[in-house]
């Protein structure tokens, strides 16, 4: 027997918690995308300043 | 915590435990006589309400512990429980007047039950936009730690509301008293959703977590660099 409010109950609940989940995955993507970044840079800036004293 | 409980298993384990929940509910759980098939809202209705009060059970404690150590841990932990309290204390609110409607007549009533779980919903809001909209993290912390502490008085005043007064929302059917109970097969099926849904609440609150000191070590990493910079 199909109850309409039965029915959009469990849905919206599921929709929330997908909803949630995706936006939590976005997020940890972005940061894992900036952490990337960030350390290629200081990797950047510690071979330069190793390289740098010799060139001068 | 990782080593002893990895995230995969936890992953499994919580959407085993939602399979096996969802089949109770609409397979093994009878019909109940007087409202019928719309009763089956109350096995989410009512683990979504006891984690969101659990929630800030947390939030409480991790907040005292942040006010008494400093404790960043702490404060990460408070603000993540917040977001995921926040989802399941939201889906409290979807499924309430979904369940309401067929079985009152009416979609909302200002009664204790349900005002004290709407103001619940809204200090979640209040400690989420704190954090949100204060630039000053060390500030943001210590007044959400505030209403952490204080915000408690809901969780109690709402968990004893339908004990201490005669409200539209129904007596509890778990320790309610002598003429409190349910069918076993109820019973049994609401205890596998309480358990759904908590563990369901600490992986997202983990996973959560994880973000967290994620953000803490790139700034962290943001700060010796500007720092390396300046001094070159």
């Amino acid at each position: 027997m199909f109850n309409k409010y039965l029915f959009w109950a469990y849905s919206l609940v599921w929709l929330i918690f997908m909803l949630y989940a995706w936006n939590l995955s976005r997020r940890q993507t972005r940061l894992e995308k900036e952490l990337d970044e960030v350390k290629s840079k200081v990797t950047e800036s510690a071979s330069s300043a190793s390289s740098g004293p010799s060139g001068s | 915590m990782n080593k002893k409980f990895p995230m995969r298993l936890h992953f499994l384990l919580t959407t085993a435990w939602l399979v096996v929940a969802l089949y109770m509910i609409f397979l093994y759980a009878p019909e109940e006589m007087t409202m019928g098939e719309v009763q089956r809202i109350f096995y989410i209705h009512v683990p979504a309400a006891w984690v969101a009060l659990v929630g800030f059970i947390i939030i409480f404690i991790a907040s005292i512990v942040y006010l008494m150590k400093r404790s960043q841990p702490a404060d990460e932990l408070a603000h993540a429980t917040a977001e995921v309290g926040f989802i399941f204390c939201t889906c409290v609110l979807v499924t309430g007047p979904l369940w309401a409607k067929p079985a009152w007549g009416i979609w909302w009533t200002w009664s204790p039950r349900l005002t004290l779980t709407f103001l619940l919903w809204l200090l979640y809001v209040a400690y989420l936009m704190l954090r949100s909209y204060l630039v000053n993290p060390g500030r943001a912390a210590n007044l959400c730690a505030v209403v952490g502490v204080i915000g408690f008085a809901d969780v109690i005043i709402d968990y004893m509301a339908i004990r201490w007064w005669r409200t539209q929302h129904p007596q509890p059917v778990i320790m309610g008293g002598p003429n409190s109970g349910l069918d076993p097969r109820m019973l049994a099926t609401l205890l596998v959703g309480v358990g759904a849904f908590t563990i369901l609440f600490f992986f997202l609150v983990r996973v959560r977590l994880r973000l967290a000191v994620m953000r803490r070590e790139l700034s962290e990493i943001r700060h010796a660099l500007a720092f390396k910079l300046s001094e070159d």
